[in-house]
């Protein structure tokens, strides 16, 4: 298993000291925060798993673990926290919760649940990758870091893939600058930095390189950008030379 | 008592005139730069020529004001500084060019953008008055341009700087903007110390 990157949300100092040092000899990479951070915030720490005390948050404590799951897809969450009743642990799972622990609990079965929520995450993560998305005659394979246009590489950068990954994970939505420079720059944007659009410029002449009639990332002025494939003729997709979705292929492949 | 009048170095005042046209074109070409980077990356190249030209131009008014007659038209202390500080502002701006490429930018910010278009506007006042210099005319509108624009450049510098300790921005995204955001402040401040210099000199040439 990879470096883990952990956030604990606790206050209860000897249970924190305990589980920091199984962390450390784990070899992860951890904070320990003794109230809670803004989502935006986790965000830029590119976690892998939140730990978080909700007895902690107070009367917002619903709130916050709704937004966190919400913002944050990708983060496993556990909740580790003293005298719940079930249904308090019932609703922090369907608000999006992957694991609760009732404290007092042994740190070694929190290290275990850690691994195993990120090991579930991980491995819907790769399936996800292995499926490529099918876009215009765009093909985007996220177990080769790479986007190919009849059959050819754009040659794209990992920094380029990643904004276009994350641009064709959501079609149809504006996504704002700063949510884009988050999720892929892992930090929090600066107001006036750049980065993002020169990137979505590098991507666009890539993209129009290699499949000229289509048009992908579509510009929201004063906002971010969406990804949508428009193509000069809308027959395109439907044409023979249009390739098929993946799906489509593998059952065409199965029967021959 | 017989008085001689104080001669004109013509060669001198070309110079220095050879020396604003320099820093004009070098700040020009380092907005050239950041307005479209990193695909102007390799305008870095031009402006450190335009740096080597000024270190050139500088060494020839040092060699000239070293040979001055005593009556010279202008004081060899306020050349100096003149020139000195014009070579600062070609300096700060190859070291704001050099820093792009040294802490692998990759793309620009918009303040950034904003104090290189200040700097420009400066030395193109810089420029102007050194050309007034020469012709012997009021410079005054040149040097109250330069003083704002620097008031201006103080402004959004300090902007700029506060804005890469907003929480959570990466720590190397303020390591090198801060550097490259001071870069292009110290060469706005140059332009001011250009203006100074002028200012004094058009004191003791009134006088």
């Amino acid at each position: 298993m990879d470096r883990l990157r952990l956030a604990v949300i606790d206050a209860d100092s000897g249970f924190v000291r305990v589980l920091n040092k199984r962390m450390a000899a784990m070899g992860w990479e951890y904070r320990t925060l003794a109230s809670p951070v803004p989502a935006e915030q986790l965000i830029a720490m590119r976690l892998n798993c939140l730990v978080v005390d909700l007895e902690l948050l107070g009367p917002n404590a619903w709130s916050y673990l709704e937004r966190v799951c919400e913002q944050i897809p990708g983060l496993g969450v556990i909740v580790a926290t003293p005298r719940s009743t079930v249904a308090q642990r019932v609703r922090g799972l369907r608000l999006g919760a992957d694991d609760w622990i009732g404290k007092p609990c042994h740190p070694e079965e929190v290290i275990a649940r850690v691994e195993a929520v990120v090991r579930r995450r991980r491995r819907a993560h790769g399936e996800t990758d292995r499926k490529p998305i099918v876009a215009g005659e765009l093909e985007i394979r996220g177990d080769q870091f790479q986007a190919y246009v009849g059959g050819q590489s754009l040659d794209l950068t990992r920094r380029e893939f990643e904004l276009l990954h994350l641009l064709s994970g959501t079609p149809g939505q504006v996504l704002p600058r700063e949510e884009i420079y988050q999720r892929v720059w892992g930090y929090a944007m600066a107001h006036g930095d750049r980065s993002v659009d020169v990137f979505v410029r590098k991507l666009r002449q890539k993209l129009e390189t290699a499949s000229p009639g289509w048009s992908y990332i579509h510009t929201h002025f004063g906002i971010g950008y969406r990804f949508e494939p428009e193509g000069e003729a809308a027959e395109m997709v439907a044409s023979p030379a249009a390739p098929a979705p993946v799906e489509e292929a593998e059952d065409i492949a199965a029967r021959v | 008592m017989k008085f001689r009048r104080p001669v004109r170095d013509e060669r001198l005042l070309e110079l220095l005139e050879e020396a604003g046209r320099n820093a004009s074109r070098a700040t020009a070409l380092l907005t050239e730069m950041l307005a479209d980077f990193p695909e102007r990356a390799e305008l870095a190249r031009d402006i450190l020529l335009r740096e080597q030209e000024g270190d050139r131009i500088a060494h020839d008014v040092i060699y000239r004001i070293a040979r001055a007659p005593r009556r010279a038209t202008l004081d060899s202390r306020d050349v100096y500084d003149l020139i000195r500080a014009l070579d600062d502002v070609v300096d700060h701006t190859e070291e704001a060019a050099d820093s792009l490429g040294l802490y692998g930018i990759e793309a620009p910010m918009e303040q950034a953008q904003q104090l290189a278009d200040l700097l420009a506007r400066s030395a193109v006042a810089v420029e102007h008055a050194l050309e007034q210099l020469h012709d012997g005319h009021e410079m005054n509108g040149e040097l109250v341009q330069i003083h704002e624009l620097e008031n201006e450049g103080d402004r959004v510098s300090r902007e700029a700087i506060a804005s890469l300790f907003a929480t959570g921005i990466d720590p190397m995204v303020v390591i090198r903007w801060k550097d490259v955001f001071e870069s292009l402040e110290q060469g706005i401040d140059s332009c001011e110390t250009v203006a100074h210099v002028l200012e004094g000199i058009s004191i003791k040439v009134a006088g």
